[in-house]
């Protein structure tokens, strides 16, 4: 390669001098990458991968030694690709047997001969450059000819349909509509145990279902009108026809996608109920693949215009189809193609079209290989992967956000350098769960609902938002994770880790909380305003519902003469020193409110004696405030008497403050069944009215 | 002072490291590098801090650098005391740091006259 840039050495070694002196060995060939502990060789592996050609590895070193390297190049996989050689002072057997169990692929004891340092790295290199060529070779080839048997068949089945005159198309449909049903039965059902692998010879196999066609006339085949009896006759035995040309090839009759295309092309025309043919099978006795590619068969069949018919629309053709018109199909198949209806169309046609992008992307590629003779697919896929690192590392840097990533195996964080610097963390953080300055960052409750937040993810839904503190060099600050669960590929999926970031929403969210305070709470006493304990009420109500509550009114008597002698300053003073009284004397679950005026409210949960409780507080609320004489007079209401909700108990209250209003004020009473008419104390009480019945209860 | 005076002085084999690195030009390059390198002052720092772990590594590390470059009788003494601490403290590791402290400070001599003499 001529363009090819130099090739990278990591060396990992403690000593600097140790280091310098391999360096200056190698870096006219090559560029040097040094790491001074374990760790920050880890580090650079994570972030540079298989840009790296060589790693020189010592064993003695703080942090994390030699041999943990190995072990996380191993879990990694990092070893098949990189090789690495170990150069220590340790000539002890244990050791050098070790090294070469974690899968190095040279020793080299100190001290070093620079010639043969220099000879085993370049040997090594060219070795492991050699062996990458060949597999990358492997690798083109397979791919190849994979596209060269499929090829094949499709120019086979083409035959087949020109024969039939049946669009070009039919094949590829067919084969499309085959892929969605199988992929959406073993969503569906673990009946009939279908790998990928499976699925994908079944779709393969698919496109020689109607290859028995070559042995029928061309004049049936092809006949506009309706077939007589004689005629179908002949028709039916292309079924069994092909299953026969496939059951005496001369080679391959063992081959697993012979064997189901035999199954596609025999059974292909059988029915659920049995009245099929050839052979009459009935139910789950007929192979699934020919279940499903019959489907397909006649769903194409309606939908496409033929020489004896025209076509039909998509609603109407799965509507005859699920209505049982155009043969007998197992039920779980037609509960298939009824979900898959909605979005058939577009799948459809979208992977016809993607089918066709491919060929024309294939045939790109294979111009851009011939005109770069050397670059091949699998280096060009690394040149990109490249590419898209360096993209992904600008942007992180420019991005001014925390971005993190995490695997659960080794365990290992790595945070975006901005991010790192500013939670005053490393940017490589090994087994974080067990660093101290790592878990103060965040607190152990918050990281465990986080962790299982995204365990219960899944690969479709992988992304989860969660707020929570963290700390940002001794700043606990609110912050919004937004972070994408990884899932393996395999199947079962695994939970691999998470890759995210974090945004600081501190201000706006302080903001938000001041606002909210501003609308909950009333500006001159600070207790909450009547809209707002409402809401709190009913909540209290909704969660424990059988509890015991008592809602109570009250307002201070004579306040308007306070106002109108004093002053509306003093009247406010008032006001402020009641307020503060009944925080004192309310116990830290009862919600006290302003309900306008001199108007308060309080409402409290009590066990038996809710008299005693009420007496206190109003015994509690009276006294004097400088000059004057605090006097209250007090309504309450019973969850356990008033039913109907909260507005009927507030009415309840409101009516018994108004009972003690009339009847004298200075006291407290119970709302009971003789109120039921009163009037509100929200209309003011003329000084001097009769007073009512006896209040003290 | 020659190079291979300085080697001598320090009780270091001139042959050997020029054989193994084939080039005075690097072998006058480290050496006068290895007054620099922080192991030594590590590894006082650690015993004295009682950090046996630390001190074994530097200890280690001064063995490491003294094979690369042939420099023999300080190597020697670091390697018994690397090993005399490898699994913690032991008695005789006291007097093995005093082995390497004297030695170290003969290498360091010997080093500073061939970079005073080879500067003027």
């Amino acid at each position: 390669m001529s363009t090819e840039q130099k090739q990278k050495i990591l060396i990992v070694d403690d000593s600097e001098l140790n280091r310098a002196i391999l360096a200056d060995m190698l870096d006219d060939e090559y560029e040097i990458i040094e790491a001074e502990d374990g760790l920050q060789g880890v580090g650079l592996l994570q972030q540079r991968g298989s840009e790296i050609s060589l790693v020189l590895l010592d064993i003695v070193m703080p942090q994390m030694d030699g041999f943990g390297v190995l072990e996380v190049m191993a879990q990694n996989h990092w070893i098949e690709d990189i090789p690495v050689i170990m150069i220590s002072a340790e000539t002890g057997s244990s050791h050098i047997e070790r090294a070469y169990e974690l899968g190095v692929t040279d020793f080299i004891s100190r001290p070093f001969d620079a010639l043969i340092v220099h000879r085993r790295v370049v040997n090594t290199i060219m070795l492991y450059a050699k062996q990458k060529r060949l597999a990358n070779m492997v690798a083109d080839q397979i791919y190849e000819n994979e596209q060269r048997s499929s090829l094949l068949i499709d120019i086979l089945s083409h035959i087949v349909e020109f024969r039939n005159g049946e669009s070009g198309l039919h094949v590829l449909n067919v084969r499309t509509l085959t892929e969605l049903m199988l992929n959406h039965l073993v969503q569906k059902t673990e009946r009939y145990q279908l790998s990928p692998s499976d699925i994908s010879m079944i779709c393969t196999a698919s496109a020689l279902h109607d290859i028995g066609k070559i042995s029928i006339d061309e004049k049936i085949l092809n006949k506009p009108g309706r077939f007589t009896d004689e005629e179908f006759a002949v028709m039916k035995t292309h079924s069994m026809a092909g299953a026969e040309m496939l059951e005496n090839l001369p080679i391959h009759q063992d081959d697993p996608l012979v064997k189901v295309a035999y199954d596609i092309c025999r059974w292909h025309h059988e029915r659920w109920d049995g009245r099929g043919y050839p052979d009459g099978l009935l139910g789950d006795e007929i192979p699934i693949a020919a279940q499903i590619v019959a489907l397909a068969d006649v769903y194409d069949a309606l939908t496409s215009k033929r020489c004896y018919k025209d076509s039909f629309s998509h609603e109407k053709a799965v509507d005859m189809i699920l209505a049982g018109q155009c043969g007998a199909f197992n039920p779980l198949l037609l509960d298939c193609l009824r979900e898959l209806s909605p979005d058939l169309p577009a799948l459809m046609s979208g992977s016809n079209s993607v089918a066709q992008r491919d060929r024309r992307e294939m045939r790109n590629v294979a111009q851009e290989i011939r005109r770069h003779e050397e670059l091949t697919a699998s280096e060009r896929t690394l040149q990109l992967l490249e590419h898209e690192r360096m993209k992904y590392s600008f942007f992180a840097d420019m991005s001014k956000e925390i971005q993190f990533e995490f695997t659960v195996s080794p365990p290992m964080i790595t945070l975006s350098n901005w991010g790192a610097e500013h939670l005053g963390l490393s940017e490589i953080i090994m087994d974080p769960f067990h660093q101290p300055d790592t878990m103060n960052v965040i607190d152990p409750a918050d990281t465990q609902n986080l962790s299982d937040a995204l365990r219960s993810t899944s690969p479709d839904l992988p992304v989860v938002t969660y707020d929570c503190k963290l700390n940002y060099k001794g700043a606990w600050r609110w912050t919004q994770i937004v972070a994408r669960a990884t899932w393996s590929s395999d199947e079962p999926p695994r939970y691999t880790g998470a890759i995210g970031k974090a945004i600081d929403i501190h201000d706006s969210r302080m903001k938000l909380n001041a606002l909210e305070r501003m609308a909950s709470h009333d500006a001159l006493t600070g207790l909450l305003n009547h809209a707002y304990a409402k809401k709190r009420i009913l909540e209290r109500i909704e969660t424990r519902p059988t509890a015991s509550y008592a809602l109570v009114i009250f307002d201070l008597d004579h306040f308007k003469s306070a106002n109108d002698t004093y002053g509306h300053s003093f009247g406010d003073q008032v006001l402020v020193h009641l307020a503060e009284k009944l925080r004192q004397c309310i116990r830290g679950g009862d919600i006290a409110a302003r309900v306008g005026g001199d108007e308060f409210l309080i409402f409290l949960e009590y066990k038996d004696d809710v008299d005693a409780v009420l007496s206190r507080i109003f015994q509690s609320l009276c006294g004097r405030f400088e000059q004057f004489p605090l006097s209250v007079s007090m309504g309450a209401a019973l969850t356990a008497t008033v039913p109907g909700g909260y507005d009927a108990l507030f009415h309840a209250a409101d009516a018994a403050l108004y009972t003690v209003k009339r009847g004298g004020r200075g006291q407290y009473r119970f709302y009971d069944e003789s109120m039921r008419d009163t009037l509100s104390v929200i209309s003011p009480i003329e000084d001097g009215q009769d007073p009512g019945e006896d209040v003290l209860k | 002072m020659t190079l291979q005076e300085c080697y001598a002085a320090m009780g270091g084999n001139y042959d050997d490291a020029i054989g193994r690195l084939r080039s005075e030009r690097l072998v006058q390059k480290f050496v006068l590098k290895f007054l620099s390198d922080g192991s030594y002052e590590l590894l006082c720092r650690s015993l004295e801090e009682k950090n046996y772990e630390e001190a074994f590594r530097a200890a280690h590390t001064i063995k490491g650098v003294c094979q690369n470059l042939s420099i023999d009788k300080l190597q020697a003494s670091s390697s018994r005391l690397c090993e005399s601490l490898r699994n913690g403290y032991t008695p005789e590791s006291d007097a093995l740091a005093e082995e390497v402290r004297a030695d170290y400070s003969q290498t360091a001599a010997a080093i500073e006259a061939f970079q005073k003499e080879s500067a003027g």
